[in-house]
């Protein structure tokens, strides 16, 4: 009996160490791709073309779902801090309330997890079928390198994307707020507005930036990582491409966390 | 005759997979070698050892006197302008054009413009039989047939005149006719450009028509290496197994 708790325990000691090692190991393994390819990409020449194309790939292209995502997340918070602000008669707060969350958590967050995954497992599935049927192979074999062919402009325009669409995305969280504050609790849109904008410090939107930066970057990182390291064979690259949605979502909702630690007290 | 490619005692795995143990082979300049083998054994393996895409645990792998993975930036890409690889299936860039795909390590490595390169890939696709029509130069891989894609592939490789190609099963999912005109091609750029070749395949017909000498992948290593002429009547069980489309259990091993 005490030998076989002792053997279970052991068995789950030796699940959670491998955990940790090959978690470890994917950490190691992001860090070293990154660095690469920021050594080597600010290296001339710097692949201008290749970037632009990239942000209109997934920038450009991420429009439609970040416009949707942003209007619903400002039109669903809205209706929920008013909800609650109704009972303590303090509907006109409603812009207040909602600024904040939206500007400094919300718009990043949702961006990221939904944009940012799409763009990250886009960039996954792309490098996988590269790798499986040897095309990564076929550019170092030209005598070209890959980190700085494929992983350096992806890299770029993902951090320059996630941001910009971020910034956008607070314009229409705002609007959807305010036909919510005023078509379901008759706060006056133009007031909403008022006190939605003065509510918010230069520094809120900053944080709010700051957030999706790091989370184009982190984006950017796994969906290339993910690419390059796809196995063999095509049913490979479908895991690799659903391993990434986990990825991403995981680490942006961990960084998150990690960056609102890091910016909360400044207020 | 002078040594392209000298492998010594190469030891190659991939975690706990051993593909190669103290194998060694040499590659004399001028010569086609057919490097034959069941597959998953390693052929593909060989080729981008050599190329310096992968690398061994132990052992050396020398081009013309310098070890392969030892090579700093500038090294690397001085023996890949050296050495080109025909990829397995093509590896034809998707989104690129066929021009872009050819012209590829040109732009790579020379300064030459845009129409330059343009006349530079078409000489190229010319050699290799896709010079009916110059429309081909604007079309995508994917518009274009198993046979042509391989081609273009091969062309790809040329572009830069190298000293040495590897082909990766070059005819593997082709039809016969189209198998003989790979082969005949890989001659006559033999001929032509008096290049070294390293051809992997498991189809004989090919290794006979194209070879100077034939080297067997077997348990990790080439214990046979010889003329088509010695593998037509090998005194080893194994290789006229191998030859006469018989894998034995024992070759997968
Ligand atoms: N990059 C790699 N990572 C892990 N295993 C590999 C890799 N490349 C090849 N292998 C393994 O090495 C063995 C030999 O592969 P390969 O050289 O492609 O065989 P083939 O003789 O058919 O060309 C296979 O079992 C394959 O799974
Ligand atoms: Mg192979």
């Amino acid at each position: 009996m005490a030998s076989s708790i002792q053997e279970s325990l052991n068995a789950a000691l030796a699940s959670i160490g491998g955990w940790i090692t090959s978690g470890l190991e994917w950490l190691g393994g992001i860090g070293r791709i990154g660095g690469q390819a920021v050594l080597r990409g600010l290296r001339r020449p710097f692949g201008f073309y290749d970037i632009l194309y990239q942000v209109v790939a997934l920038g450009v292209r991420s429009l439609p779902l970040a416009s949707v995502m942003s209007i619903f997340i400002g039109m669903v918070l809205t209706w929920q801090f008013g909800e609650a602000l109704i009972g303590f008669g303090a509907k006109n707060a409603v812009g207040q309330a909602a600024a904040l969350a939206l500007v400094r958590e919300l718009v990043p967050g949702i961006l990221a997890l939904t944009v940012g995954a799409k763009m990250s497992t886009g960039m996954a599935a792309e490098l996988g079928s590269m790798k499986v049927s040897e095309q990564i192979d076929a550019i170092a074999s030209l005598g070209a390198d890959p980190i700085k062919k494929l992983v350096w402009p992806r890299l770029v325009a993902a951090t320059i994307s996630l941001p910009l669409l971020c910034v956008w995305g607070n314009v229409l969280a705002l609007a959807g707020g305010a036909v919510i504050a005023d078509v379901v609790f008759d706060v006056p849109s133009d007031y909403f507005y008022e006190t939605y904008v003065d509510e918010l410090w230069p520094s809120d939107y900053l944080s709010g930036l700051a957030k999706s930066l790091v989370f184009g970057v982190l984006v950017g990182l796994i969906g290339c990582y993910q690419g390059f390291t796809t196995k063999y064979g095509t049913e490979a690259v479908g895991l690799a491409t659903t391993n990434t949605v986990v990825a991403t979502s995981v680490s942006i909702l961990a960084m998150d966390f990690l960056l609102t630690t890091l910016f909360l007290p400044v207020q | 005759m002078e040594v392209v490619y000298e492998l010594k005692s190469v030891c190659k795995a991939f975690d706990k997979h051993v593909v190669y143990q103290d194998m060694s082979l040499v590659i004399s300049a001028g010569e086609t070698l057919t490097v034959i083998g069941g597959s998953g054994m390693g052929k593909s393996v060989c080729l981008k050892l050599m190329l310096g895409l992968l690398h061994a645990e132990s052992g050396a792998v020398l081009f013309k006197g310098d070890e392969v993975s030892a090579l700093d930036y500038h090294g690397q890409r001085e023996l890949r302008r050296r050495v080109a690889m025909v990829f397995q299936g093509g590896a034809l860039f998707d989104s690129m054009t066929i021009m872009e795909n050819v012209g590829y390590a040109l732009r790579e490595h020379t300064s030459m413009s845009d129409s330059e390169i343009a006349e530079r890939a078409w000489e190229c696709l010319e050699m290799v039989g896709l010079g009916a029509d110059r429309a081909i130069l604007t079309r995508m891989p994917a518009s274009l047939s198993g046979g042509m894609r391989k081609r273009v592939a091969i062309a790809r490789s040329i572009a830069v005149r190298p000293e040495v190609i590897f082909y990766d099963e070059p005819t593997t999912g082709l039809d016969p006719s189209n198998i003989r005109r790979i082969d005949e091609m890989i001659r006559k750029l033999q001929r032509e450009l008096g290049v070294t070749s390293v051809v992997v395949t498991h189809d004989m017909p090919t290794a006979f028509s194209v070879s100077d000498r034939i080297a067997m992948l077997y348990d990790r290593k080439f214990p046979f290496v010889g003329t088509p002429e010695d593998f037509k009547h090998h005194a080893v069980t194994e290789v006229r197994n191998f030859v006469q489309g018989r894998i034995s259990d024992g070759a997968q091993r």
